[in-house]
């Protein structure tokens, strides 16, 4: 009922708005932004609907435009590909094939391949599977999640009732669970073996962002109109238990991030609020947040804060997927500049590896918030 | 009722299989469906439409229940002797079931509903079966529909004959009162329509579900050990029965548990990377492997087949297109002496293929396959070296036919022979309506190549996963001696694909119809076999990076996989 709600309430764009990553979506140009995994390349969605492809290997910028490329949500890169790009558009799921070595400016629509489904629009979240094999699309208005198997363009709908739609997906680095959030007070984490569901209710506002450790044991996510940062942990993954997601019970907070005033300078400052979006890096070591309007790298123990010209604001937060040197944050601010804060550290525990436990921020104090989960 | 049900079932198990069978030219699908067992099939749903909705007329009661009932007297007559008349209602009823199982056997063949699609993600049963149902009741209503209305159509035709069959042998008089059947006042009658309606949608409702049933049942992943723990498990272990030859069912479905197992399951990946006590030799994992990797070399060579094929009648007809840039010369004169090649033109191209390597755009990474393979056979062979000598013309297949006609008297009458066949088949290709049925449908022809792709599919992702999971995993070192193997066959299958989707027709998608109950994934197993292979390679040049330069490949295997490093593919 909720989803019928939404769609009656909202047009497409108010949706996109309200549940996109970027701050304001709907009057900055910088909309979505995208690292690819395994190389120095990214991709720019503009309020112009076209994509700007931007690589440091090679000076041409190709510029993506499709008809039906329109409110763009979302971009994500194929996993273990050298140029596949899907991107959430109003009606549909647009999968570009780039040519890696090609220096054309404005490559062709013939190679954008149209995923779409009826009922599925718009598309506000896309997930790949870390192995490359399965897109996830998600939309408010469909209670459905759809799989899709790219190459055959054939989809399984994940039908689950209650909540609305899903608004946005994570899909852990380890690619075992996928998070999935819905415009009510409850959201899904999936495990992706045999694809059954836990299912958490909030106490208040929907889940407005989360995302997980490197090994896929924690999950971090905020809650709308609440400033402080949850985290739950899960079992570890062996393989055995099919058909578990492995959930604790509750959640513990593990930041506070209300408002208080730092003696900075240039004087007082207030900072903080509510948490908009929130990445973790893969090293499992750097979480970056944007608090309603600034941007605030956490580290442990201290915690720092990224500022940038006068009256910028940042819009979209990412961190580089193989920095090799430490972490590699990327900020673009609604001015339109996309500026690249590196942070060079050796990480805690080998660079190879995948992190036993990944160490938790943790701020002030810890206030133990019990939240219930039905399984 | 439920011994039709039970019947059915039989069918659905009999007819069962997982590589589709595409037929590439109308002839073929004509005699698809005159085949003897499709024949029978088609006899047996129908006489089983028959029963269900006799079942189902004996359920309404009413009007349509029997088959004879006593005729409306006439107030004309002076002898009150009732007579039995027929009932045409429960006749059209019968009839209808009979059209009804009829047009599903036509249906289920024609759409290859016997073939089994494996799933894109794994589910429980009763969630799969949970999901499709909704889809299942939308399309039986439809489909009864057409159906009830193409019965209609043809019972207004031919209603007649099983009418008089019935009165003369039963001995039953039409009733003159009502209205016959077969005229349109009397098929327009609502209550009747709709009442063979539903029980068209009853009888096509428990028959797909049946099928469904016995779908998600078959394609359910199925748990194979690898370490056998007790004696008489042994034949029924993994590494066993890739190298066996079962049935196609179980191969599938332990491939399927192959790739389940390199990607969630860490216990049984140590098992494929043990070694045997005593003796410490890697018995697992060097039959998973060698299966894997013949069956990939098994597609290679299909394919290449497939290309000479293409290239050779290309280079009858007309000039091929693309590859070669020198100018092609008319093929008329290498008529006749071409054919005497037929048989050896595969290695003679091949090895055009392999030496015209400075002159022509052959030139680079695509004849070393064939280099590779044809190299050492080049030597010894006599008729080559006679065409060594000319190799310098443009184009393989006349250079080939010129060179040959040294050796063209002893085989002076099978030329004869083959030149005849060719005037016949030139002749008949000018008859349309001949063509019409042996034409062959370029886009089924290509499925059909690729209609046991799924299996390869699931080998290199099973064999990728397990790759970069040794990166970490493996104590024995027990991959890295069969890496040099791997990559090898990888990137040629990899070529060659490439190559192969340069071929009219093969890169175009055919279209998508959303929302249908039958499925049509084999259609696009091209596509998925091309990505997988790509994803394939990504994943072992991304776990194990720069360390791949120390791997013993060709040079240019060498470069391809460099390129892979620098995600440029």
């Amino acid at each position: 009922q909720l989803s019928v709600l939404l769609s009656l309430q909202l047009t497409s764009e108010d949706m996109i708005a309200a549940f996109s990553q970027a701050v304001d979506w709907a009057g900055c140009t910088v909309r979505a932004f995208a690292w690819h995994p395994h190389t120095n390349k990214f991709a720019v969605a503009l309020l112009d609907d076209s994509i700007r492809v931007y690589n440091s290997n090679s000076a041409t910028v190709p510029s993506l435009k499709h008809r039906l490329q329109r409110n763009v949500a979302a971009m994500a890169w194929k996993p273990l590909c050298a140029s596949i790009l899907a991107v959430a558009c109003q009606s549909c799921v647009l999968v570009w094939h780039l040519d890696p070595t090609s220096l054309s400016t404005r490559p062709s629509s013939g190679c954008a391949q149209v995923l779409s489904c009826p009922g599925h629009s718009p598309v506000t979240s896309l997930a790949w599977a870390p192995s490359g094999e399965r897109l996830l699309s998600a939309s408010p208005v469909d209670t459905a999640m759809l799989v899709w198997d790219v190459s055959t363009e054939t989809c399984v709908q994940l039908q689950w009732f209650g909540g609305g739609g899903v608004t946005y997906l994570a899909w852990s680095p380890d690619g075992s669970k996928v998070l999935a959030a819905t415009p009510s007070a409850v959201f899904r984490v999936w495990e992706a073996q045999m694809w059954t569901c836990e299912r958490w209710p909030t106490i208040r506002g929907r889940c407005q962002t989360g995302c997980w450790s490197p090994d896929g044991s924690r999950l971090l996510f905020t809650v709308l109109g609440e400033s402080v940062i949850y985290s739950l942990s899960f079992s570890e993954y062996r393989g055995e238990m099919q058909g578990q997601v492995g959930g604790s019970k509750t959640a513990s907070i593990v930041a506070d991030l209300s408002e208080t005033t730092f003696e900075t300078l240039y004087g007082e400052e207030r900072i903080g609020g509510e948490v908009h979006s929130m990445v973790w890096d893969p090293t499992g070591e750097r979480l970056a947040v944007i608090i309603r309007g600034e941007a605030c790298p956490l580290f442990p123990p201290h915690s720092g804060f990224v500022r940038g010209e006068r009256g910028a604001r940042p819009q979209l937060i990412s961190f580089h997927p193989c920095f090799p040197q430490g972490a590699l944050l990327t900020v673009c601010w609604s001015s339109g500049k996309i500026s690249h804060i590196p942070f060079f550290f050796v990480g805690a525990l080998e660079p190879h590896a995948s992190p036993r436990r990944s160490p938790v921020p943790v701020l002030g104090s810890v206030r133990e918030q019990p939240l219930f989960s039905e399984l | 009722m439920s011994m039709v049900i039970i019947i059915i079932s039989i069918f659905n198990i009999e007819f069962y299989a997982v590589v589709p069978s595409i037929p590439c030219s109308r002839l073929a699908l004509i005699g698809k469906i005159i085949h003897p067992q499709q024949v029978i099939h088609s006899f047996v749903h129908a006489i089983m439409g028959m029963l269900v909705t006799w079942c189902a007329t004996v359920m309404t009661k009413g009007r349509f229940q029997f088959l004879a009932v006593s005729c409306t007297p006439s107030e004309g007559l002076e002898d009150a002797v009732p007579q039995m008349c027929l009932n045409e209602y429960h006749l059209f009823f019968l009839l209808s079931g009979a059209f009804l199982g009829y047009s599903y056997s036509l249906f289920y063949l024609i759409n290859n509903m016997n073939y089994l699609p494996f799933p894109i993600i794994q589910q429980y049963k009763y969630l799969r079966f949970r999901r499709s149902l909704p889809l299942l009741i939308k399309h039986s209503c439809v489909e009864s529909l057409h159906f009830v209305r193409n019965f209609c159509v043809t019972y207004y035709f031919f209603g007649y004959i099983p009418k008089v069959w019935i009165c003369t042998t039963m001995d039953l008089h039409t009733d003159g009162k009502l209205h016959p059947l077969d005229t349109l006042s009397g098929l327009l009658d609502l209550s009747l329509f709709y009442h063979t309606w539903l029980s068209g949608v009853f009888l096509l409702m428990t028959w797909y579900i049946a099928w469904l049933l016995f779908k998600i049942y078959a394609t359910e992943s199925h748990h194979f050990p690898i370490q056998p723990t007790f004696a008489q498990e042994t034949d029924q272990c993994l590494p066993k029965i890739l190298n066996s030859n079962p049935p196609l069912l179980i191969k599938f479905l332990a491939l399927q548990d192959l790739m389940l197992l390199s990607q969630y399951s860490p216990v049984r990946r140590q098992e494929v990377f043990s070694l045997s006590q005593p003796g410490g030799h890697p018995h697992n994992w060097t039959a998973i492997s060698r299966e894997c990797l013949s069956l990939l070399s098994d597609l290679t060579q299909r394919l290449i087949a497939q290309q000479e094929a293409a290239a050779a009648a290309n280079g009858r007809a007309k000039p091929p297109v693309g590859e070669l840039k020198v100018p092609p010369q008319t093929p008329g004169a290498a008529g006749i002496e071409d054919m005497s090649f037929q048989s050896q033109s595969s290695p003679a191209l091949n090895y055009k293929m392999g030496v015209v390597d400075i002159k022509s755009p052959w030139h680079g990474p695509v004849q070393s396959p064939h280099v590779m393979r044809r190299g050492p056979k080049l030597w010894t062979s006599v008729s080559d070296q006679q065409m060594n000598g000319s190799h310098h013309e443009s184009f393989p297949v006349l250079s080939a036919a010129r060179t040959g006609t040294e050796a063209v008297q002893p085989r002076f009458i099978y030329t004869w022979l083959q030149n005849k066949q060719e005037q016949i088949k030139t002749f008949l290709s000018k008859r349309a309506l001949i063509m019409y049925f042996f034409s062959k449908h370029p886009e089924a022809s290509i499925q059909a190549v690729f209609s046991d792709a799924q299996m390869h599919i699931w080998a290199l992702e099973g064999l990728s996963h397990l790759v970069a999971a040794s990166f970490t995993e493996d104590q024995f070192g027990v991959v890295q001696t069969t890496l040099p193997a791997i990559l090898n066959t990888l990137l040629t299958l990899q070529e060659v694909v490439d190559r192969h989707f340069k071929l009219p027709h093969v890169s175009s998608k055919p279209p998508r119809i959303s929302g249908s109950l039958v499925d049509t994934s084999y259609k696009t197993l091209r596509f998925a076999l091309r990505a997988s292979l790509k994803t394939a390679l990504y994943r072992i040049t991304t776990v194990f990076g720069e360390h791949l330069n120390a791997v013993q490949v060709s040079t240019e295997h060498k470069k391809r996989l460099q390129q892979f490093l620098e995600y440029k593919e």
